[in-house]
C-alpha cells in the first residue's frame, strides 16, 4: 500500500515565530494548515484559518433544553401523573421548581461543553493520528510549537511545503507519512474488542454464579425480623410447660366466655334465647362473623355447598333446610358452643356476642332463601 | 503596559508566581516525573496511616449496614447527627476547589493556574466522602437509588417541592461537573504523560487517558471556549450547592435554622472551609515534592488572604444570627441561640467562634500570612472550627425546639468517630494516590503563562 506524504512539520520554539510563520505561509495554499502545540497560543488558531469555535451556542441551546425538560418533567410528575399537594401549595409551583431546573441546565450544559468537544468537535479518541506516530510528538507535548502543512490533495507538493517552512523559520522539518494503519478501527480490530468483551462477561458471570454456590449465603440485615418477642405457637423455654401462648389463669373467666350450663344443643334450646336485640348492626356483625367462620364449611349462602365441601366431599349441614329452620336459637347456638360430627366446638374463637350475632345472620340467610311473598313487596 | 505596571506603587505590583527560571520543558520535568519513580518511605508511612484510618472508618461502616443506623447517636429530636454534619462538612471542603477552576478563571488570577489541578482533585474527593454520609443515613443503602425521580411500579415520583431532593440533584451534579472539569484539565496533561514515558503498561494507560490528544490547534480552539464556559457554569454551582445544601436547614421551622442569611453564610463558609483544607495539603505537597518554586509563598500568601476575608464574613454571619435573634423577639430563636454558647453544649460554640473569627485574624500580619507553622496552626483551627460550626447548627438547634417535653441530649457513639475518621482516611488516601499517579499541577495550562509563551502580536489583540 502507497502510504505517501500526510503532512510536513517544521518545529518552532517562539510562539511568535509560528504565529509569524503560518500568517505568511497561509495565503499560500499549499495545503491545510494546522498547528500541534503543548497549550493554546493564543492567535494561532487564526493564522492557521480556524473559524472561531460553535460551542458557545451549542452550549446554550443544550442548558436551554435542560431547563425546560427539567420544568416539564417536574410538572408532569407533580402535577399530573402524581399530584402531590404538599404545604398547601399549588401543584403548578414552579417557584419551588427551579432549583432542580438550575441543576438540570448546568448538567445538560457541562456535558455538551465537555463530551461534545472532546468527542464530537475534535473526534475524540483517536489513536491512529499521523502525528501521534511522528518523531516530534515528544516535543509537541512537551515544549516544541508545530506547524503543520497537511497534503489536501494530490497536487501536494512535499518539497514545496518543507521550503515555506524552512524559510520561515523552522528550527526543524519532519515529513510524516501517512501511516499504514490509517482506519482508525479495523474490522479486526472490532471483531477483537468484541470478542474481549465477551470474554470478560462470560468470565465474569461464571465468576459470580460459582461464588454465589460456593460461598454461605449469610442472610444479612434481619435485626428488625428476629425480635426477642414470641410469635403465635411458638414454644418458649422461659414458662415450665414450654408454650409460649399462655392458658388462663386457673379459675378464672374471660370476659363473654362463660363456660356453658348445657350438655348438649337441646338442652341449650331449652335453656336460652336469643339475648341480642336484631338490629342491622348486630345483623352485619353476624354476616362478619359467619363469613369469616362459618362460610368456608356451610357456603356463604349457608347451603352446606363450599369450597371445602366441593374440594373434600364432607357434607356440611344445609343451614337453609327444613329441619334447620325449626331449630331454635338456643339450638344453633348451642351447636356453635359445643361442635356437632365434623364440627369442632367456636366457644374459644367467639365471644358470647358475636355468637349470637351468627345466629341472627343463620336467620337471615334463612328468610333470605325462603323468602315470602309479602317479603318481595 | 509594562512602563504603566512600573509606575504603579511596590504594594500593587503582580506578584512575582514563579521562581526561578522555568521553562516548558523545565516544568515537565518538574512536575510529571513522580509516577515515574518510586515514592519515598514518607509517603509509605503516610499511606499507612490514611489506609488504617479508612479500614476503621470501613469496619464501622460495615458495622452500620450489618447492624443499622441504631449503631449511630441519632435519635429523636436529633434525627440530624455525625451524618449530616460530616456530609455539610465534606461539601464544603469540595467549594475551595471550583472556586479556584471557576470563578478564579473567569476572574483572570493567574494565581490559581498552579494550585487549581489539586484544589480540583480535592473537590471531587471531598465530594466524594461527603456522598458517603447520606447514603448511608438512609439506613438503607441499597435503595439508594429511590433519591432519584425513574419510573417505578409503586406508581409514585419523589416531591421537587423537598429540598432534600434538591440537594440530591446538586450534589450529584456537582460531582459530574467537578469531575468532567478535572478530567478536561487533565486531557492534554495525560497526552505529555504519555509521550514522556517508555513503551510498556504505563504508556498504554496514559494513551487511553489522553484520548490520543494531539494538540492541534483546531482542537485548541473547541478546548479553550468549552474550559472557559465550564468556568461559566461551575461558577453558578459554587453558589448554588452550598445554598442548596442550607435550604435543606432554612425551609425548615427549627429555631436557629429558618434564617434567610444561611444561603450566602453557608457558602462563605465552605469556601471558608475549603481554603483551609487546600492550604494544610498544599504546604505538605510544596515541601515534599519541592515544588516550592511553583507553589510560591505569595500562593499561599494569596489564600490566607482569602481565609481571612472569608473569616470576617463568617464574623458578620455569625454577629447577624445574634442579631435576628434578638430582633425576632422570638423566645425559641432567643433560647437556640442562648445554648449555642451556654449550657451543655456551649463548649462547642465557643470553640467554633475561637477558631472561625479570632484565630484567622492572625493573618492580618504579613509575616504569619507567610510563616507555614502559623498557617498550618490556622488552617486546621478553621478546619476544626468549621466542622463544630456544622455541630453547632445541627447538633444544638435540633436538641431543645419548641416542645420542651421532647428535648433530648445527643451523643455520638464510637460507630460515629469511626465513619468520620474513615472519611479522613479516604480522603487522604486518594490524594496521596492522586500526587503519585497524575500530574499535580496542569502543565499545559502553567506553560501557556510562562514568560514568551505567548506571540506578542499578530494573536488575540491586533
Amino acid at each position: 500500500m502507497s502510504n505517501g506524504t500526510f503532512a510536513v512539520l517544521g518545529l518552532y520554539t517562539d510562539a511568535q515565530k509560528i504565529v509569524d510563520a503560518a500568517n505568511q505561509i497561509r495565503p499560500r495554499k499549499l495545503g491545510r494548515l494546522e498547528a500541534y502545540t503543548p497549550y493554546p497560543v493564543h492567535g494561532l488558531d487564526r493564522a492557521v484559518g480556524l473559524p472561531p469555535s460553535p460551542l458557545g451556542k451549542l452550549v446554550m441551546g443544550m442548558g436551554l433544553l435542560g431547563t425546560a425538560l427539567a420544568l416539564l418533567f417536574e410538572w408532569w410528575t407533580s402535577a399530573v401523573d402524581y399530584p402531590l399537594i404538599t404545604g398547601g401549595k399549588a401543584l403548578f409551583s414552579w417557584q419551588a421548581f427551579v432549583p432542580v431546573m438550575f441543576e438540570v441546565t448546568v448538567l445538560f450544559a457541562t456535558f455538551t461543553a465537555g463530551l461534545a468537544m472532546l468527542f464530537a468537535f475534535n473526534k475524540l479518541p483517536f489513536f491512529g493520528h499521523p502525528v501521534l506516530h511522528s518523531k516530534a510528538i515528544k516535543g509537541i507535548t512537551r515544549d516544541k510549537l508545530a506547524l503543520s502543512i497537511e497534503s489536501a490533495d494530490a497536487t501536494f507538493d512535499v518539497e514545496a511545503a518543507r521550503q515555506a517552512l524552512l524559510d520561515n523559520g523552522a528550527e526543524s522539518v519532519e515529513v510524516v507519512p501517512v501511516p499504514a494503519w490509517d482506519k482508525p478501527l479495523s474490522l479486526v480490530g472490532l471483531l477483537r474488542t468484541i470478542a474481549a468483551i465477551t470474554a470478560a462477561c462470560i468470565v465474569a458471570g461464571a465468576g459470580l454464579y460459582g461464588a454465589e454456590k460456593m460461598i454461605p449465603v449469610v442472610p444479612p440485615m434481619l435485626h428488625m425480623h428476629n425480635q426477642p418477642k414470641l410469635n403465635a405457637f411458638r414454644s418458649s423455654t422461659f414458662f415450665a410447660d414450654g408454650r409460649g401462648m399462655r392458658p388462663a389463669v386457673a379459675g378464672t373467666v374471660a370476659r363473654g366466655h362463660l363456660p356453658p350450663a348445657f350438655a348438649t344443643p337441646d338442652e341449650a334450646g331449652l335453656m336460652l334465647a336469643n339475648p341480642l336485640p336484631l338490629t342491622q348492626k348486630s345483623a352485619e356483625r353476624g354476616r362478619k362473623v359467619f363469613n369469616d367462620h362459618c362460610a368456608v364449611c356451610h357456603g356463604s349462602v349457608g347451603d352446606g355447598v363450599s369450597m371445602l365441601s366441593r374440594a373434600y366431599g364432607g357434607k356440611p349441614a344445609n343451614l337453609l333446610s327444613n329441619e334447620m329452620r325449626g331449630r331454635s336459637d338456643g339450638q344453633i347456638y348451642g351447636v356453635i358452643m359445643l361442635g356437632k360430627n365434623a364440627m369442632p366446638s367456636y366457644a374459644p374463637d367467639l365471644d358470647e356476642s358475636d355468637r349470637w350475632a351468627a345466629v341472627h345472620y343463620v336467620r337471615v340467610l334463612q328468610r333470605a332463601q325462603n323468602a315470602k311473598d309479602e317479603d318481595l313487596r | 503596559m509594562k512602563s504603566a505596571a512600573a509606575e504603579l506603587p511596590a504594594a500593587l505590583q503582580p506578584m512575582e508566581l514563579i521562581e526561578g527560571k522555568v521553562t516548558p520543558a523545565s516544568l515537565d520535568d518538574q512536575v510529571l516525573q513522580f509516577p515515574d519513580r518510586m515514592p519515598p518511605r514518607a509517603w509509605y508511612v503516610g499511606l499507612a496511616i490514611t489506609l488504617t484510618a479508612l479500614g476503621i472508618g470501613g469496619f464501622c461502616m460495615a458495622w452500620t449496614l450489618y447492624y443499622g443506623i441504631g449503631t449511630w447517636g441519632n435519635n429523636r429530636p436529633v434525627a440530624w447527627g455525625f451524618g449530616i454534619i460530616n456530609f455539610v462538612f465534606w461539601v464544603g471542603i469540595g467549594h475551595a476547589g471550583t472556586l479556584i477552576s471557576a470563578i478564579l478563571f473567569l476572574f483572570r488570577a493567574k494565581w490559581r493556574n498552579a494550585i487549581a489541578r489539586f484544589a480540583e482533585a480535592m473537590t471531587i474527593f471531598a465530594v466524594m466522602c461527603a456522598g458517603i454520609f447520606p447514603v448511608m443515613h438512609t439506613g438503607r443503602p441499597w435503595f439508594a437509588y429511590w433519591l432519584f425521580p425513574y419510573p417505578n411500579e409503586r406508581g409514585i415520583w419523589v416531591n421537587f417541592r423537598s429540598p432534600l431532593v434538591w440537594d440530591v440533584f446538586a450534589v450529584s451534579t456537582y460531582f459530574s461537573v467537578s469531575l468532567v472539569f478535572w478530567y478536561l484539565g487533565l486531557v492534554p496533561d495525560f497526552a505529555s504523560m504519555r509521550d514522556r514515558t517508555p513503551e510498556g503498561i504505563r504508556k498504554r494507560i496514559y494513551t487511553v487517558l489522553s484520548l490520543g490528544w494531539r494538540g492541534a490547534a483546531s482542537h485548541w480552539v473547541h478546548y479553550d471556549k468549552a474550559y472557559l464556559l465550564l468556568a461559566g457554569l461551575a461558577t453558578g454551582l459554587v453558589i448554588s450547592v452550598h445554598s442548596v445544601v442550607s435550604f435543606d436547614f432554612a425551609t425548615s421551622l427549627v429555631p436557629g435554622w429558618h434564617m434567610t442569611i444561611f444561603p450566602p453564610y453557608f457558602v462563605a463558609g465552605a469556601i471558608f472551609a475549603g481554603f483551609a483544607m487546600v492550604v494544610i495539603v498544599l504546604t505538605v505537597v510544596r515541601k515534599t515534592m519541592n515544588l516550592s518554586n511553583l507553589i510560591t509563598d505569595n500562593h499561599l500568601d494569596t489564600m490566607n488572604k482569602l481565609i481571612l476575608a472569608m473569616s470576617c464574613i463568617m464574623g458578620y454571619a455569625y454577629f447577624m444570627e445574634g442579631g435576628t435573634a434578638w430582633y425576632s423577639a422570638n423566645p425559641y430563636i432567643q433560647h437556640t441561640f442562648k445554648n449555642y454558647v451556654s449550657g451543655f453544649y456551649g463548649w462547642a460554640g465557643i470553640t467554633t467562634v475561637t477558631c472561625n473569627i479570632i484565630i484567622p485574624q492572625l493573618f492580618w500580619f504579613r509575616r504569619l500570612r507567610r510563616s507555614i507553622p502559623a498557617m498550618i496552626f490556622v488552617a486546621i483551627a478553621v478546619t476544626v472550627g468549621m466542622w463544630m460550626e456544622r455541630f453547632v447548627i445541627i447538633i444544638i438547634s435540633l436538641h431543645q425546639d419548641y416542645l420542651p417535653s421532647s428535648w433530648h441530649k445527643y451523643v455520638p457513639t464510637k460507630i460515629d468517630f469511626g465513619i468520620l475518621l474513615g472519611s479522613f482516611g479516604l480522603f487522604f488516601t486518594l490524594v496521596l494516590l492522586f500526587a503519585r499517579l497524575m500530574p499535580v499541577i496542569a502543565t499545559s495550562e502553567m506553560k501557556a503563562f510562562l514568560p514568551g509563551a505567548q506571540a506578542k502580536h499578530g494573536g488575540d489583540h491586533e
